[in-house]
């Protein structure tokens, strides 16, 4: 099928979402909440475009828009680049201290805060967590209450007892919003307390007993986890190695 | 008199009001209603009970009986006031009788007395404009309510409103 983006004619598969086929073209179109793993979650808005089909133009959500007919699509005209700066704007408002939003508030000359904002926050509610969480089979954390009251936790703000540790939701985070702490021996995180279990070989933490568990059940392999992803690929490679001598 | 609350929950009881509901994720918001009913909160061990029923996480549960403002997570008392706080009850002052009822009971919006009788909530709009402000006291409607006025229904529900907390 072909479509039409930002005045360039494209191949495209039928179905797959515009914001796939921007990126399959090297068409760059900003996200805030999308990631290759999850799909679009149309949270952010970031990555609206304008779709014209016939005599229609309107504006949607690229990530979350399958392509079914012959449109023509922009990606930055100057209502979209309106839409994306706001966005910015209030996200760098809810998160000033943010490093990820200060460098996108400089990109997007938004204005600077001039008023009281809460120092502490750093979450953009992107919910890239969430679904990391879900994804990862425990789904312990979810977005709770509404509004200006919104953010992120665990039911009741206790330690969930779904959480595994697996600290999937720290890692994809773009804000660095969600704490996580490690000692020599312990992991903390939603108000939970792990132990940890850190490498043989070079001490790099692998991960807690109820991750590494629940991994070897769900992948009905009974894995030696003695070892970090890094020493385990050492450790393979040399393995292999030795099958072409 | 409107309809007393209630019931303290317990298992068997959040049993039979989970179990009139199939299995299902799209279930969830009406067993929440139902449960919001009988015991005028949703209790922690109720949710737990319906993440099981349908299959769902209890954070996914937790998630949505928070978003809702018709679902309370803390007990409400036994008489439950509802000051409307719509644009026609505000521009006649609702905010003076939810001072008042600050003054005499010493609980603000969201808040139980702890002796657990009183509670007090603020509504976006109950439609009844015409007879602005009002106050709903569980499901009784009282009309254009005045700050002497609200003192009155509090003591005919048996609340010491002379014993203010000045």
């Amino acid at each position: 099928m072909r479509i039409i983006i930002d005045e360039k004619p494209v191949e495209v598969e039928p179905g797959i979402t515009i914001l796939e086929a921007a990126r399959q073209n090297d068409i760059d179109i900003p996200t805030l909440c999308y990631h290759e793993a999850f799909g679009g979650q149309g949270m952010c808005r970031m990555c609206m475009v304008e779709v014209k089909n016939g005599a229609t133009s309107r504006l949607v959500a690229s990530c979350t828009y399958p392509i079914s007919e012959e449109i023509e699509v922009s990606t930055s005209t100057p209502a979209i680049a309106r839409i994306r700066r706001n966005i910015i704007g209030l996200l760098y408002r809810r998160a000033p201290n943010s490093e990820f939003m200060q460098l996108l508030r400089e990109q997007y000359k938004c204005p600077e805060v001039r008023l009281d904002v809460n120092q502490e926050e750093n979450c953009i509610l992107c919910r890239l967590c969430v679904k990391a969480c879900e994804e990862m089979g425990s789904s312990a954390i979810a977005a709770v209450f509404r509004g200006t009251d919104k953010r992120i936790g665990t039911p009741y703000d206790d330690a969930a007892t779904a959480c595994i540790g697996c600290g999937a939701c720290a890692q994809i985070c773009p804000t660095g919003a969600i704490a996580m702490t490690e000692s020599e021996d312990r992991r903390t995180i939603w108000n939970k307390d792990f132990a940890l279990v850190r490498c043989q070989r070079c001490g790099q933490p692998v991960g807690t007993p109820e991750q590494l568990e629940y991994i070897a059940s769900k992948s009905g392999l009974a894995l030696e986890f003695g070892l970090c992803q890094e020493c385990r690929r050492k450790q393979a490679a040399v393995k292999v190695s030795g099958y072409h001598r | 008199m409107p309809a007393e609350i209630k019931t303290e929950p317990n298992e068997k009881l959040l049993l039979s009001i989970i179990n009139n509901y199939p299995g299902e994720k799209r279930y969830i918001l009406s067993i929440m209603q139902d449960m919001q009913k009988q015991f005028n909160y949703l209790p922690r061990q109720g949710l737990e009970m319906i993440a099981l029923h349908v299959a769902s996480p209890f954070s996914q549960v937790y998630s949505m009986a928070t978003f809702y403002k018709a679902f309370s997570l803390v007990p409400k008392g036994r008489i439950n006031f509802k000051v409307c706080d719509g644009t026609a009850c505000h521009i006649k002052g609702s905010n003076v009788i939810i001072d008042q009822i600050y003054q005499h009971l010493g609980i603000k919006p969201g808040e139980t007395t702890p002796d657990g009788e009183f509670s007090l909530e603020t509504v976006n709009c109950i439609g009844a404009c015409a007879l602005a402000p009002a106050v709903l006291a569980n499901d009784r409607v009282y009309p254009k309510v005045t700050s002497a006025g609200i003192v009155e229904i509090i003591k005919s529900y048996g609340g010491h409103a002379d014993a203010s907390s000045k």
